[in-house]
């Protein structure tokens, strides 16, 4: 089972959070205007056109000083930050083959926002479909396939996954019970409706299983 | 599995066909119906856009399946970009098999059909008869 990425989209559609792991095609990094912190650890915007060794992209990166990696959530950072590297090398070996173009991926707004599109125009669907308040669970595609879990506080957790996966929506849920919960809801340091976020090394915990 | 309801999309996304075979869905109007399959073939448009990894080589496939908690819809799309749409309920076995054998009927009764516009609703009573017998056949033993 393999699992692409999570979207946290908060009631006011934004994305609150998002991280990937095995994405071939990773999403780029929004333009500086759109730019939020907090919410995503792609590289931000190369304002700077050298080609950037590892130790660059590090120091970027919002956390203050990533090349400490004194406890788990340093560590864990490193992880998702090599783990987005290989998928960008990986990206530039399969653009000189076949067409750079189509195998680029979307900027992280853009994409995220048709995400949120989709899932909102498949849930009305599904609502009126029904004609009672049924939620939408998930699509597949042949290549992959989406989950969703909405709260009662209409955020909405999405996943991607591989097709052949079964349903998700537990560790959705799981993952709003336990870390989001724990980590953001009660976190006093966390503006719940501004976007600012830290609560990843128990996220990436949780899909280690 | 019980069939709820099937749709027939042209390749622009215009619905050329819609009918219903179990009240558990509420009916809807036609333009209802008329916008979501609309709304649907842009949405197969976008998932595709969305693959987070596809295979080099590979065509990228847009929305295959969706499921809600208590039905789902299975959208098959065939070579030429019509596009058919099965509500069903949940478990669904055999599901593939029926789909295909659908699009069997729509080529023998609809394209074969001298009289008919390619694109354009279909009027025949002889792929709705069919339909019809298939679908008594997967709904009848519930």
């Amino acid at each position: 089972m393999t699992i692409y990425s999570l979207y946290i989209f908060d009631r006011h559609c934004e994305c609150v959070y998002y991280q990937d792991w095995h994405r071939t095609r990773p999403a780029r990094s929004p333009p500086s205007t759109t730019f939020k912190p907090g919410v995503h650890r792609l590289p931000p915007p190369q304002s700077n056109t050298t080609n950037d060794g590892t130790q660059q992209r590090e120091s970027i990166f919002a956390n203050p000083n990533p090349n400490t990696s004194v406890n788990g959530g340093d560590h864990n950072n490193r992880n998702s930050l090599v783990s987005t590297n290989n998928g960008r090398s990986g990206e530039k070996g399969g653009g000189g083959v076949g067409g750079g173009g189509a195998n680029k991926g979307l900027p992280f707004d853009e994409e995220a926002k048709l995400v949120y599109g989709v899932i909102l125009s498949l849930r009305n669907m599904v609502k009126k479909l029904s004609g009672r308040e049924e939620a939408f669970t998930s699509y597949s595609t042949g290549t992959y396939k989406l989950h969703l879990f909405e709260t009662l506080t209409n955020y909405k957790f999405v996943l991607l996954s591989d097709p052949s996966s079964d349903s998700l929506r537990f560790v959705l849920r799981q993952l709003y019970v336990g870390p989001f919960l724990e980590y953001v809801v009660r976190n006093p340091l966390v503006d719940v409706d501004s976007r600012d976020r830290g609560v990843d090394n128990d996220l990436v915990s949780c899909v280690a299983e | 599995m019980t069939v709820h309801a099937v749709w027939v999309i042209s390749k622009a996304g215009g619905l050329v066909f819609s009918r219903s075979y179990s009240d558990v869905l509420p009916p809807q109007p036609v333009n209802t119906i008329l916008t979501l399959a609309g709304i649907l073939h842009g949405i197969h448009a976008i998932t595709a856009r969305l693959t987070p990894s596809p295979i080099p080589g590979v065509p990228v496939t847009g929305l295959e399946a969706f499921e809600a908690e208590g039905w789902g819809g299975k959208v098959f799309l065939t070579p030429t970009g019509t596009k058919f749409v099965v509500l069903h309920s949940l478990p669904h076995p055999g599901l593939d098999e029926l789909v295909r054998s659908i699009y069997e009927i729509y080529s023998d009764a609809v394209m074969k059909n001298p009289f008919h516009t390619p694109e354009m609703p279909i009027n025949s009573s002889l792929f709705e008869s069919r339909l019809q017998t298939l679908m008594a056949g997967v709904n009848g033993p519930q």
